[in-house]
């Protein structure tokens, strides 16, 4: 689905990223984890190009992109991403917010768009709220809404960067709820995050980045009870696990 | 009654037919300045932040030109320099000449307002499929524009006031009239404390209004 080879990424001298290969395969929930600076919201960036790596290809769905002379809009439309501040379009409403890219992107009429729209704020369960502007909602509910507006698009993969940092704990478990039952659903998902019990419960993969470099990817249970790489053990120990 | 009071309705009501129809003209002149400068400042402002190196060093020497030289130089500047190709009356020459200098600074406030909205606007539309054009129409102008709105109000104000300037062309404005009606009634200090007046309440109704416009965009959105 998602493929990158020999991924390298600076900024000016700093080299984030030190050769990434890395294989998304269809409905795998891959999630990334590393201490800060270890480059793991780079590279979810440069899977959709909103950071460009400077040598490496991206292959997605078998085509390689070349960031040259394809359209990188329709890359990015076909790949979803969720931010850690949600960045919803404060001058829009909820409703507004989520059909925006359908009518814009993709020239959706307005009727069709609007009842997509409607369905996904039911499935993120925020029905009553599709006339409230954003400044009204509280974190988790933007993250909701973000996750629904992502959706629109019917993307084939979604990125998410650290979509529960920003928010109160005692929002967290609406975010990752979502996230789980989309992950049910089969949605192929890049997930970068802190939240460990999410990751040993859903997650298919688990990368984890090391000074640009992955150093362990493995299933859940390898990673968290039977790491040998001193690195994780480290890690683990420090996010309590 | 004190001997100024009197003064100053005599010269108030002797001048006020001729200076409510120096209004209009003062109106007119600023609002074509203010169309003018929104559009050239919005085409400058976008000249500034685009990729291409010729448009931002075009955006640039138009901008340090004009905020870098006196109105009243480029008012004659203009003024001579076009009409001695053009047929242009004095008023539009004003009026132009007015535009075009507050396009440099509302190209400023533009340029502010934009690189203002955060990044994370800017990507979450690219994010979402759309490119630059879309991004910048759809996302990031409107709320730059909500933005701008105090300091172009304020840009506004100065303009109807600078409007006063183009007397020195002949065009027969507020202040214009103002300075006639002074040389032939011999009371300047009168006239002028009167026409001091009208522009205060001209800038007073432009502020209340801005106010309300400010409120509106508070209750219709974030």
């Amino acid at each position: 689905m998602i493929k990158t080879i020999d991924l390298h990424k600076s900024y000016d001298k700093l080299e984030v990223l030190k050769g990434i290969d890395l294989d998304i395969h269809p409905g795998e929930v891959v999630v990334l984890v590393g201490v800060s600076g270890s480059g793991k919201s780079t590279l979810l960036r440069c899977l959709n190009f909103l950071e460009v790596a400077e040598t490496g290809t991206i292959t997605i769905d078998g085509r390689p992109i070349d960031r040259k002379k394809d359209d990188l809009s329709k890359v990015r439309a076909e790949v979803g991403m969720v931010f850690q501040h949600f960045n919803l379009f404060p001058h829009k409403s909820v409703l507004e917010n989520i059909m925006e890219a359908p009518l814009i992107v993709k020239n959706e009429n307005k009727a069709k768009a609007k009842q997509l729209a409607l369905d996904l704020l039911e499935k993120v369960g925020l029905s009553d709220k599709a006339d409230v502007y954003p400044s009204k909602l509280s974190g988790g509910q933007k993250q909701r809404v973000a996750i629904a507006r992502a959706l629109a698009m019917e993307p084939k993969a979604l990125l998410f960067d650290e979509p529960t940092s920003a928010l109160d704990p005692e929002l967290v478990g609406e975010v990752l709820q979502v996230m789980k039952e989309l992950a049910d659903e089969g949605m192929t998902m890049v997930v970068v995050t802190h939240e460990m019990k999410f990751a040993k419960e859903v997650a298919d993969r688990i990368i984890m980045l090391d000074e640009g470099r992955i150093i362990e990817d493995a299933d859940p249970d390898t990673f968290f009870n039977h790491s040998t790489n001193e690195r994780t053990k480290q890690f683990l120990e420090m996010v309590n696990v | 009654m004190p001997e100024i009071f009197i003064r100053l309705y005599d010269v108030f009501m002797s001048t006020y037919e001729g200076f409510l129809k120096a209004v209009l003209i003062t109106l007119e002149i600023t609002a074509i300045a203010v169309v003018l400068g929104t559009v050239f400042g919005i085409i400058f402002a976008l000249m500034k932040i685009s990729r291409s190196k010729i448009l931002q060093t075009i955006a640039n020497l138009y901008i340090t030109i004009i905020r870098g030289t006196p109105l009243i130089v480029q008012i004659m500047f203009l003024y001579f320099g076009i009409t001695s190709i053009v047929v242009l009356s004095n008023f539009w020459a004003g009026a132009i000449a007015l535009g075009i200098h507050n396009g440099a600074y509302i190209a400023e406030i533009f340029r502010g307002a934009i690189q203002g909205i955060d990044r994370g606007q800017r990507e979450a539309s690219l994010a979402l499929g759309m490119n630059r054009t879309q991004t910048m129409r759809r996302i990031v102008f409107p709320q730059a524009l909500r933005r701008a709105i105090p300091p172009l109000g304020n840009q506004f104000i100065i303009t109807l006031k600078d409007s006063s300037l183009v007397y020195l062309i002949g065009v027969s404005e507020l202040f214009g009239r103002a300075n006639r009606a002074a040389a032939s009634n011999f009371m300047q200090f009168e006239t002028f404390l009167v026409v001091g007046m009208y522009y205060l309440v001209l800038v007073l109704i432009f502020t209340w209004l801005l106010k309300l416009y400010e409120n509106k965009l508070n209750v219709d959105g974030s």
